[in-house]
């Protein structure tokens, strides 16, 4: 052992040094948040709740069934009758909330909404109905906030395969 | 009279059979051990593993090769990113297409973010287990600022599905650059943190210095690999050796230990998180313009703004069955989901235009190219709609009708994909992920086998913890950086 080493050993040098730390630390500010008082900033795009989109007043979605066939949880089930989409269900517990359904519709009809607070005591309410799905798009995706979405979010798009306009660069010292 | 016992029988000694596990928190998730211990030490130890089975290899059969992606994600949820890119690197040889530069720099942007968000999460359990408590909440904190990183580029924080067979799912955005570079100025201060807590820490030593040393020779016996391996002195790095993303194009060392204990382990991982801070930077340096998917129509699925001219609601469009095309197949009539066709065998189909819901299904299924698109002729009547079909289908319309042919062909079956084998194996934080997949020329893997690095570690922590006392089995099962989603897959 050398001096050094027996002068670290008895005057506890790492472990205070560490101790500061901590103690530093105790000033600065916290970075957990209060919940339910407080909510963390959402990032646009957030894959929570889904909402069926309307354009008019009416619902976009036709009917075709190809979210249906692509969700890996098998956890969409579309009913027709008569010209219109009498059932579009959405089995909230078995959703991987993967976002397929958003890229397989080709008619952009399904989005993923912000809402992420929607636990509850029954099965019931977390079966998400046609009218339950249209209302979260008037929730969720007011004004043009929908319009946006689709812009972003649904993809692939043309520039996807070629270079857009203002493409995000690094921009520091090369 | 009592009858006295001999002396020998009184204290003879048995050995002790413990169960640790699967609900035991310092075995990182469902891992169940059986202890044999003479006194403290142990002499027999066997995992259990197979607690978090869900099948993702006879899933990944079942489904396409696009629909099993989220899979890979609940493999190892602590850093899917890597799975999803292991799994999309894995598809694309079997596809025989490559990512455009620019996503393959993303990819690489994003697995090494992973990489760092595993290695916190290793660290602070680790250190949590050891009985570091501080280290635990530092490391959250920061992992936390990576998870809302992976939120801003995919809209989620830990299954995020971001890569894509081609590519990635969307561009970043120039609010990610930044904020990631926020992050890459500060993480290495923090790296330090976590070193002045623990680093030199006497309790720390002594809990790591020395436990679990196994030779360079011995690790390679026992199927080691990643930072578990590179702390016996190995400079084994997937990354380097078979390069695929952008690792052949960024410059980074490959940290190695030299006793092979825990302590070197740890040491390893922490310069890895350097080096993938260090990569990160060059990648963004070198970030190239350009796009982000691959250009194979056939592989990857065709741009939705194409189709719009059909799909958008504003164009008002109708179906309408050309009775001279139509040779009655049926095809169609089976296919439509609203039941809207009607027809006999060999006689030209009508649509109910009353019952149609414009899904685009019987355009999709038609080989004869007897269904029309009629723009505007929503509402018509019939006399109307044969008027406008008559009508020369313009060059977008028929674009249009290509991409949405493609679109739906990819979702409903999935690309065909060429017959053979491949096995594809990516650097993921716990060491060589595997992907193995056998295609016999259909829409669906023949065989998806998944060699987790997480699985093999876990076999060899017996021979780790021979000999060692019981409390150093929680910090070899930490050092091997096992998550047992991915051992049991």
């Amino acid at each position: 052992m050398t001096f050094k080493h027996f002068i670290k050993t008895i005057t506890f040098i790492e472990i205070l040094k560490g101790m500061a730390l901590t103690l530093r630390r105790m000033f600065s500010k916290a970075v957990t948040i209060q919940y339910p008082d407080e909510r963390r900033k959402i990032a646009p795009g957030f894959r929570g709740q889904h909402a069926l989109s309307k354009r008019g007043g009416k619902a976009k979605c036709v009917g075709c069934g190809l979210c249906a066939t692509i969700c890996p949880s098998q956890c969409i089930s579309i009913t027709r009758e008569k010209g219109q989409v009498t059932k579009y269900q959405i089995e909230l517990l078995r959703c991987i909330y993967c976002g397929f359904c958003v890229e397989a519709c080709p008619y952009g009809a399904i989005s993923l909404t912000e809402n992420y607070e929607y636990s509850s005591y029954n099965k019931q309410d977390l079966m998400m109905t046609k009218e339950k799905l249209l209302s979260n798009w008037d929730k969720y995706m007011p004004g043009t906030k929908g319009e946006e979405y689709y812009k972003k979010f649904w993809r692939p798009m043309s520039e996807d395969f070629g270079t857009p306009p203002g493409q995000a660069m690094y921009g520091g010292k090369r | 009279m009592i009858k006295m016992q001999e002396p020998e029988k009184i204290f003879e000694t048995r050995e002790l059979n413990v169960n640790m596990g699967p609900q035991h928190p310092a075995t990182h998730g469902v891992l169940r051990v059986v202890l044999d211990l003479d006194g403290e030490t142990i002499v027999r130890l066997t995992p259990y593993v197979g607690y978090l089975h869900r099948g993702i290899e006879k899933l990944g059969e079942s489904l396409s090769y696009f629909q099993a992606l989220p899979l890979t994600d609940r493999m190892d949820y602590v850093s899917a990113m890597s799975n999803n890119i292991g799994y999309c690197v894995a598809v694309e040889k079997l596809y025989g297409i490559e990512p455009p530069p620019r996503a393959k720099f993303i990819r690489t942007i994003v697995g090494e973010l992973s990489r760092i968000s595993n290695h916190l999460l290793w660290l602070a359990t680790h250190a949590l287990d050891i009985g570091a408590m501080t280290v635990f909440l530092y490391c959250f904190r920061e992992r936390e600022w990576i998870l809302e990183l992976f939120e801003m580029i995919c809209g989620a924080r830990l299954t995020v599905t971001y890569p894509r067979v081609g590519g990635v799912r969307n561009d970043i955005s120039k609010e990610f650059i930044d904020h990631l570079v926020k992050f890459l100025a500060e993480f290495p201060s923090r790296i330090l943190e976590y070193e002045t807590l623990i680093d030199q820490n006497r309790i720390w030593l002594q809990r790591t210095v020395g436990i679990g040393v196994i030779s360079a020779e011995e690790a390679i016996n026992w199927g080691m690999t990643g930072p578990t391996l590179r702390g016996s002195g190995i400079p084994y790095d997937i990354r380097k050796f078979m390069p695929y993303d952008a690792y052949d194009q960024v410059e980074f060392e490959i940290p190695i230990g030299t006793a092979g204990d825990t302590y070197d382990r740890y040491r390893c991982r922490m310069l890895e998180m350097r080096q993938s801070v260090k990569i990160i930077i060059q990648c963004l340096e070198k970030l190239p313009a350009g796009p982000v998917m691959a250009d194979a129509p056939k592989f990857v699925l065709p741009p939705k703004d194409k189709m719009l001219i059909i799909t958008h609601p504003v164009n008002e469009i109708a179906y309408f069955i050309d009775e001279k095309a139509c040779k009655g197949c049926g095809m169609c009539l089976r296919a439509c989901p609203a039941k809207a066709i009607t027809g006999e065998k060999k006689k030209p189909h009508k649509i109910d235009q009353a019952l149609c819901l414009q899904c685009a299904t019987c355009f999709v299924t038609c080989k004869f190219k007897a269904l029309k698109i009629v723009p505007g002729g929503k509402g018509q009547t019939e006399e109307k709609l044969v008027e406008l079909a008559a009508q020369p289908v313009s060059d977008e319309l028929k674009q249009a009708q290509e991409a949405l042919v493609a679109h739906f062909d990819f979702i409903k079956k999935g690309p065909k994909v060429p017959e053979g084998e491949v096995y594809v194996a990516t650097e993921v934080p716990k060491g060589e992920l595997g992907f193995y997949f056998v295609s016999d020329g259909t829409h669906k893997p023949y065989r998806m086998r998944v060699r987790s690095p997480s699985f093999i570690h876990a076999g060899c922590l017996e021979r780790l913890c021979k000999g060692h006392l019981v409390a150093d089995v929680i910090a070899n099962i930490g050092t091997i950086d096992i998550v047992l989603g991915e051992c049991d897959r």
